[in-house]
């Protein structure tokens, strides 16, 4: 398809690049970027007051099928991704077949592929079966595709095999991803503080993740690996990123949109859809949290999208599965993020794109003449509800369901192909 | 949450926590249990407020005392009371906790007294599955349960008068106390300014402090010229999982005795949910001994859940004409 956008805010981190312009697409790649007003053109599209990017790479999503379809496909779910802005996504290796071996990893990527709405970047198990005692066949899922190697939400409690998994991966230079959480302390379910006092439900507290943060930085440390840490979610676990880069160690860490947006207060009332691993924490990490963006400790701003089927959430709190589905609500809340002024969009936008492109090692997406149109259109100002029918994700645990909100995508290119166009 | 229970005009319909309930409503709790503590006092105990009206007892988790004194209180205003055994009915056999309740909708139950391990599943049950049914809490998981603060504060009330002046100490195991929780909700509506929390830091909440309490790992001081003393049973589990190394050393720090009860005023009463665990939270002498009401709770629990139970059952009903009236009025159904 062939377009011309006009009066769009143009940002490309990697180009340094901020301006009002017009841009035309032509097979795919982008053709001209400029004034085009003399052009005419079939198809053109007023973007003013909106906002052109490159498109998002996501380091954190679930993605369904295979065993767990009634909760989604990875068709549903990564147009969805595709019309939240995305073009790339990790999927988190907790996949059902487990992706830890090369075949589930091909079946994934030849599926999305066939979609054709995002490309994979697959994160596949460290430990077989995820089980925290066998070393996965790292090397041959390297050269399967994957950029890096994580347990998930799954403990490796033993040191040893820990030490095994850092010591296997440095022998050929590959990434470990951790989700910090110490397994036991971790055994609550939502944020230790006055709210889970008040409702009596059993809390994390913050110690689970800055003690399993510090447990993991001794063996980056240790092995040389070069680690990431996915949805850091307390202004301690900040502070300890922080000081473990200013000593020049090699990590990288993400946030994720929720615990960006959202307190352990959004439970009060039992609201199952704030029932998250990691915990939603206190407003004061939610604020060390965007300062850590802000200053360059938190790298990237992932979706940690988790659709589930009503009946998943249906049940008391603590009995209700964890997650909520983000795509449908993302944009939404990156215009209530850039709404605050706490973040310019600059630093929002390199969050989403170049950044963690870098981290995970794949092509950073620009906006140049002679360029595969790989960008995001979006309409900071739109207004919309959520619903049923506005819904692309097939998950059912919307958090803001029914909900007025503000921004939306207008279009999404994925690799010289439209991805989404509303 | 708290709309959750409440009509539209501010009645109850359900009854799931005190949070959020008014110092009014609390009193009209009481003024309501006071009248049918009277009622328990007669020849012959029953009223006929709840008659044709069914009312299932589901009790989730065990308990012997909450749920004999709930079925009494059904029985005393007349209504048709039927007790599920959760052990050995459908749950057990895979079906959900929402189709159990479903099922039992169904038969037009008009009342659900629930007990469960689950902190919010009262919450749950008259959110998704029963709106129309009154959901009475007799307990969930370490939130709440209203009925026994309730009756722990009808028997201040009885025994003590006016909320204000008073000092009242909670002693134990906080942490997983649902009594504890409510109990300070009502101390807090009714008045009572001086609240202390006293046990280890391994059995008291983290933020406790954020509910309008101070707290003491000193028994001594915590309970020292207090009016009020209320005792906290301890699972003997809590020894198993780390939370205290023996009953010896936990009586030992925090046993109420004899001699350590003369810390407290002289008149203070001494109060205790129950079951008791003699020699571990109580000595003997003091749980049967002048200033305990540990016996009067019981009684004036039946004449509590009778008000609840009468209270809610009316508000729902109220609801209810209020809907056959004027389908259309959603209002209503708030």
């Amino acid at each position: 398809m062939n377009m011309v956008i006009r009066g769009a805010r143009l940002i490309d981190p990697s180009l340094n690049l901020d301006t009002v312009t017009d841009l035309h697409i032509e097979d795919g790649s982008i053709q001209a970027i400029g004034d085009l007003s003399g052009l005419t053109h079939d198809h053109n599209i007023d973007a003013q007051g909106m906002l052109l990017c490159p498109s998002f790479v996501d380091l954190h999503t679930c993605l369904r099928d295979f065993n767990q379809i009634q909760k989604g496909t990875i068709t549903s779910e990564t147009q969805a991704a595709a019309s939240a802005g995305f073009s790339q996504l990790c999927p988190s290796p907790d996949t059902q077949p487990c992706s830890d071996a090369g075949s589930v990893i091909s079946m994934i990527t030849s599926k999305a592929q066939a979609a054709g709405f995002c490309q994979l970047l697959p994160v596949a198990a460290l430990t077989k079966d995820l089980n925290g005692s066998q070393l996965s066949n790292m090397e041959a899922l390297s050269r399967a595709g994957v950029i890096g190697f994580s347990n998930a939400g799954h403990d490796i409690g033993d040191n040893t095999v820990l030490l095994r998994c850092y010591e296997y991966a440095a022998t050929f230079g590959l990434k470990v991803m951790v989700q910090a959480q110490d397994h036991a302390l971790g055994q609550g379910h939502m944020h230790a503080g006055p709210t889970a006092t008040r409702m009596g439900l059993d809390g994390i507290p913050v110690i689970a993740e800055t003690l399993s943060i510090s447990r993991h930085l001794e063996f980056m440390q240790h092995t040389g690996v070069s680690g990431h840490f996915n949805q850091i979610t307390s202004a301690n676990g900040v502070e300890l990123i922080r000081r473990a880069k200013a000593q020049g160690q090699a990590i990288t860490a993400d946030v994720s949109i929720a615990h960006l947006c959202f307190t352990d207060t959004a439970v009060e009332g039992y609201s199952r859809q704030y029932h998250l691993q990691p915990p939603l924490r206190a407003e004061s990490d939610r604020q060390a949290l965007i300062q850590g963006l802000a200053d360059g400790t938190i790298d990237a701003i992932c979706s940690a999208h988790q659709p589930h089927e009503s009946a998943a959430k249906c049940a008391p709190f603590a009995a209700t599965a964890t997650g909520m589905a983000t795509y449908d609500m993302f944009i939404p809340l990156v215009a209530q993020l850039l709404s605050t002024k706490q973040l310019t969009t600059q630093q929002l936008v390199a969050a989403l794109s170049t950044q963690p492109a870098h981290i995970a090692q794949t092509q950073v997406p620009s906006i140049a003449v002679g360029q595969v149109a790989n960008f995001t259109l979006i309409d900071l100002q739109h207004q919309w509800q959520l619903d049923a029918d506005s819904q692309v994700s097939q998950g059912t645990n919307q958090a803001l369901n029914l909900q007025q909100l503000t921004g939306r995508t207008r279009l999404t290119w994925n690799n010289g192909q439209i991805s989404y166009n509303r | 949450m708290s709309n959750l229970q409440l009509t539209s005009r501010g009645e109850l319909k359900h009854f799931l926590t005190l949070a959020g309930l008014d110092r009014l409503m609390l009193e009209r709790i009481l003024d309501t249990a006071d009248s049918f503590v009277v009622v328990g006092n007669q020849e012959v105990k029953k009223v006929p407020l709840l008659r044709g009206r069914t009312v299932v007892n589901l009790f989730f988790e065990n308990s012997t005392r909450t749920r004999s004194t709930f079925e009494l209180a059904a029985k005393r205003l007349s209504a048709d009371v039927l007790t599920l055994d959760i052990k050995t009915s459908a749950t057990s056999k895979g079906e959900s906790l929402l189709d159990t309740l479903r099922n039992l909708r169904s038969m037009h139950s008009d009342m659900f007294i629930v007990r469960h391990t689950d902190s919010g599943a009262a919450h749950f049950i008259a959110e998704q599955v029963a709106p129309d049914v009154a959901i009475i809490n007799a307990g969930d998981g370490r939130h709440a349960h209203p009925t026994q603060a309730m009756l722990d504060m009808l028997t201040i009330r009885r025994h003590k008068g006016n909320f204000e002046p008073l000092s009242v100490a909670i002693v134990g195991d906080i942490l997983h106390s649902r009594v504890a929780r409510d109990q300070i909700h009502a101390l807090k509506t009714l008045g009572c300014s001086d609240i202390r929390l006293v046990g280890p830091n391994t059995l008291m909440p983290n933020s406790i402090g954020s509910m309008g309490v101070t707290t003491h790992t000193d028994m001594d001081e915590g309970i020292k010229d207090v009016d009020v003393v209320i005792m906290l049973r301890l699972q003997t589990e809590r020894m198993a999982s780390a939370f205290l190394p023996s009953a010896g050393e936990y009586f030992r720090l925090y046993g109420l005795t004899t001699q350590r009860l003369k810390v407290a005023k002289a008149d203070a009463i001494v109060m205790h949910p129950g079951p008791i665990n003699r020699g571990i939270e109580i000595e003997s002498a003091v749980a049967d001994g002048p200033q305990s009401m540990i016996l009067n709770q019981v009684s004036y629990g039946i004449a509590i859940r009778m008000a609840v139970m009468s209270m809610a059952m009316s508000g729902q009903m109220q609801q209810r004409q209020a809907l056959v009236a004027n389908p259309t009025n959603t209002e209503a159904q708030v």
